[in-house]
């Protein structure tokens, strides 16, 4: 039989193990809002009992571990969704953003604009010798122009802040990857396995901003630590206690933007397009493929419109029904090929596209040099109406301009220098329309459905880690109670040893 | 069975649901108040192609509208300049069967007019000249003597102007009539076709008192009648196909109009209705929030 001081060891082994176990819920209740945190359930066990004889008295309770309730996998598959999560969201804001722009339909849009542009070349066909109208004609070019100018300088707007971003998003990752390596090292180290609950939620509420800034593939390994590499598998971010830096060097990706390199050894590992998913991927995707995409359409557009004018432009007489290719006289020191764009009739693959831009490159830098000739812009009776010497009032040449508007085959998409059957520039301008919206359309269907994904896995990693406050009520109640009777049985071992001690033989 | 819930997960469910309904808001609110079915091109990306090429055709019809209205505005003149031409061709051929040395004055007053009119002038262009717009087209020989020959210095050159958009073989309209062959005809400068000519061999006739030779000239001033008559009909011709062309353009535009409409206006009812069901939605999600912490364990404990 146990003596009263084991009974009272008994009892006290019984408060400390309650109150132990109060303090946990405690901690849950004050972390019912951090982000990341895992609730922590303390174990009670029996402590081992002691034999007289063939009778076996029990020694009290120990809290024997603080345990997470984590699903380890729940939280991989977290990071992944997470990232293209943000990736699908960050395209969609990227391109959402130059759509309404680009995509205008109204009196101010590219397609408007390129029409009114031929409408001058009509009107210009109805009095081929108003000074009015030529000086109307080059008002609406210069419309056209700038409507032009201004989208590209948009794209180009975007894929620059595109770029910047890129470079504080490479900063972030780093501080990111050092300290979940600092994390690693602490998990690696802990007594027990699976006793560091703080580091693990630490790390993983760290992993997730992680994978929201570039996308992730998580392994856990043996000792616990977690090895990241890119979501491409190129590349290893983070291995057990050490991170690997990224950084951005100037140059090296599309158009002079800066590459992202990652510093695994000498020479540095080059990951700019391993980089798919999370903000740096779909900035980087932004930046290199779905903008200039977009850039391109307009180039191709662009130059199109420019061969085709200028060709027949440099057949055609000025308003006087003399002045021609031949016989202009330019204003110095601007030389004139009685071209109504500025291009160049040596341009070994375009004649009639500027220096530089042709079909080979797939006319990049046509909108970035697109301008109305300036002997043009000087002198209106230089615009080649007529087709025939000494005819003024001829208007043929002004008539198989306008007729381009509608002309079939004018757009070379496909970048074999030769216009792509069945194209008119409207249609270029209603497929860029809808190549832009298409592309919104699907960045916004795709965030909604990973929005979707994630808050359901979010919602499955809260019902099994996450805290509810009645759970916990209900186990301070029980706690509670049970520290009142434990503390009860003490004051009962207490009024024993009084009886025994003070009352006993009086 | 039970399913634990968290205390975060039933706030970030009613997050979201209030997020994308206010979103669903915003943007119907957008269609309301701009009346378009498109508030930006990834609402529709096909139907916003659309529009953009309805628009398109719906300007190029106008444009040609114009190039109509623009080819009236030289045909117009022209018919105009040649229903004088055959009232003066009438007094002439009165002259002819009852006038005497008495009418020489009026002959020149005619020819004098006659020259006028075939220099006839259209927003600053000489309507008789054929392309070369700018030169005065009937000049006479002696600038001095009203009465000297009257020569062409114009072309037989046509200018066109395009009535549609195919650009391989357009529907083209000619708008002017070369001069010569309206005054000279077919027999050109100083043959029996060349009304100037009819009035000077009319003077000498009368000069000269001879019968037979205004015999002639009558005859001739026939034939000239008979050319007037075809230029007007050609130019009162290509008025009229004019005149049709602009009404199936504007009808055409009014049929391209409705399409448009029908693809970009917004849906009053259905977006009313629908603006009405989110703001039910959005105020019982607001409830539900707020009353969702309003109860736990917590409350009931002493």
């Amino acid at each position: 039989m146990p003596g009263l001081n084991a009974s009272l060891y008994l009892g006290l082994s019984g408060l400390q193990a309650q109150q132990s176990a109060l303090s946990v819920v405690g901690q849950n209740i004050a972390n019912v809002n951090t982000p990341g945190y895992t609730r922590q359930r303390a174990d009670l066990s029996s402590n081992l009992s002691l034999n007289e004889g063939q009778l076996y008295f029990g020694t009290g309770v120990t809290l024997t571990s603080v345990q997470g309730i984590r699903d380890r996998f729940l939280d991989l598959q977290i990071y992944r969704e997470t990232a293209k999560e943000s990736g699908a969201s960050d395209r969609f804001a990227g391109l959402n953003a130059i759509a309404t722009s680009l995509a205008d339909s109204g009196s101010s849009g590219i397609g408007a604009q390129i029409q009114a542009f031929f409408q001058g070349f009509q009107d210009l066909s109805a009095q081929p010798q108003s000074a009015a109208l030529r000086t109307n004609l080059v008002n609406k070019a210069q419309g056209m122009v700038t409507a032009l100018k201004t989208r590209y300088q948009l794209l180009d707007d975007q894929r620059n802040s595109a770029d910047q971003a890129v470079g504080s998003l490479v900063t972030q990752v780093n501080t990111l990857t050092d300290q979940i390596a600092n994390l690693n090292q602490r998990i690696m180290t802990e007594t027990t396995p699976g006793a560091n609950n703080d580091a693990r939620d630490q790390r993983k509420a760290l992993t997730d901003k992680l994978s929201a800034l570039v996308g992730i593939s998580v392994f856990e390994g043996a000792k616990g630590e977690y090895q990241i590499t890119l979501d491409s598998g190129t590349g290893v971010l983070v291995n057990g206690t050490s991170a690997f830096q990224l950084r951005t060097s100037p140059g090296g990706a599309l158009d002079g933007k800066s590459s992202v390199l990652l510093d695994v050894g000498v020479p540095p590992l080059n990951v700019t397009s391993d980089i798919k998913e999370g903000q740096l991927g779909a900035r980087l995707d932004l930046r290199d493929n779905l903008l200039p995409g977009l850039q391109r359409q307009l180039d191709q557009l662009a130059a199109g419109i420019v061969q085709g004018v200028n060709q027949l432009h440099r057949t055609g007489f000025a308003a006087d029904g003399i002045t021609n290719s031949a016989s202009a006289a330019p204003h110095p020191p601007l030389a004139f090929n009685n071209y109504f764009f500025v291009g160049d009739p040596t341009n070994p693959s375009n004649p009639g596209l500027p220096v530089g831009v042709d079909f080979t490159g797939n006319y990049k830098g046509m909108v970035s040099s697109l301008a109305i000739d300036p002997n043009i812009v000087l002198d209106s009776s230089l615009i080649a109406a007529a087709g025939a010497a000494g005819a003024k009032g001829d208007n043929t040449k002004a008539l198989a301009m306008a007729a381009l508007q509608t002309a079939l085959g004018t757009v070379d998409l496909d970048g074999n220098g030769a216009g792509d059957s069945g194209t008119t520039y409207s249609n270029v301008v209603g497929n860029l329309i809808s190549d832009v919206g298409n592309k919104v359309q699907r960045y916004e269907t795709q965030t909604t459905a990973q929005q979707n994904l994630l808050t359901a896995l979010q919602n499955q990693r809260d019902s099994i880690s996450g805290v509810n406050l009645d759970e916990e009520a209900s186990s301070m109640m029980t706690l509670q109670r049970g520290y009142q009777a434990s503390a009860r049985f003490i004051s009962v071992i207490n009024q024993l040893t009084d009886q025994l001690v003070n009352q006993f033989g009086r | 069975m039970s399913f634990r819930t968290a205390s975060t997960t039933q706030q970030r469910q009613s997050l979201l649901d209030l997020q994308r309904t206010q979103e669903r808001l915003a943007q119907n609110q957008t269609r309301l108040t701009t009346g378009s079915r498109i508030t930006g091109p990834a609402d529709d990306p096909t139907a916003s192609a659309a529009i953009l090429d309805f628009d398109n055709s719906i300007k190029v019809n106008t444009q040609f509208i114009k190039q109509a209205d623009a080819a009236l505005s030289y045909l117009t003149p022209a018919e105009n300049n040649v229903a004088a031409v055959i009232e003066a061709n009438m007094r002439l051929q009165e002259l002819a069967i009852g006038g005497s040395t008495a009418s020489i004055a009026e002959l020149d007053a005619i020819r004098s007019n006659l020259l006028s009119m075939a220099n006839a002038q259209s927003q600053g262009k000489y309507v008789f000249a054929g392309t070369a717009t700018d030169t005065k087209p009937f000049v006479l020989a002696n600038p001095n003597d009203p009465t000297s020959q009257i020569t062409y210095q114009g072309n037989s050159g046509q200018i066109r102007l395009n009535l549609d958009g195919n650009a391989a073989n357009p529907n083209q309209v000619v708008t002017n009539i070369p001069g010569d062959t309206v005054f000279f005809g077919a027999g050109g400068l100083g043959s029996s076709t060349d009304i100037f000519q009819a009035i000077t061999d009319l003077k000498t006739a009368f000069n000269a008192n001879d019968t037979a030779a205004v015999k002639v000239v009558s005859a001739n001033l026939n034939l000239i009648l008979s050319n007037l008559n075809k230029a007007q009909a050609e130019l009162g011709g290509r008025q009229a196909g004019l005149e049709n062309l602009k009404e199936t353009y504007a009808n055409f535009n009014a049929t391209l109009e409705n399409l448009q409409t029908a693809q970009a206006e917004t849906d009053y009812p259905k977006v009313m209705t629908d603006v009405a069901a989110d703001e039910t939605m959005k105020s019982v999600t607001l409830s539900t929030m707020a009353k969702t912490n309003k109860s736990n364990l917590f409350d009931y404990l002493t």
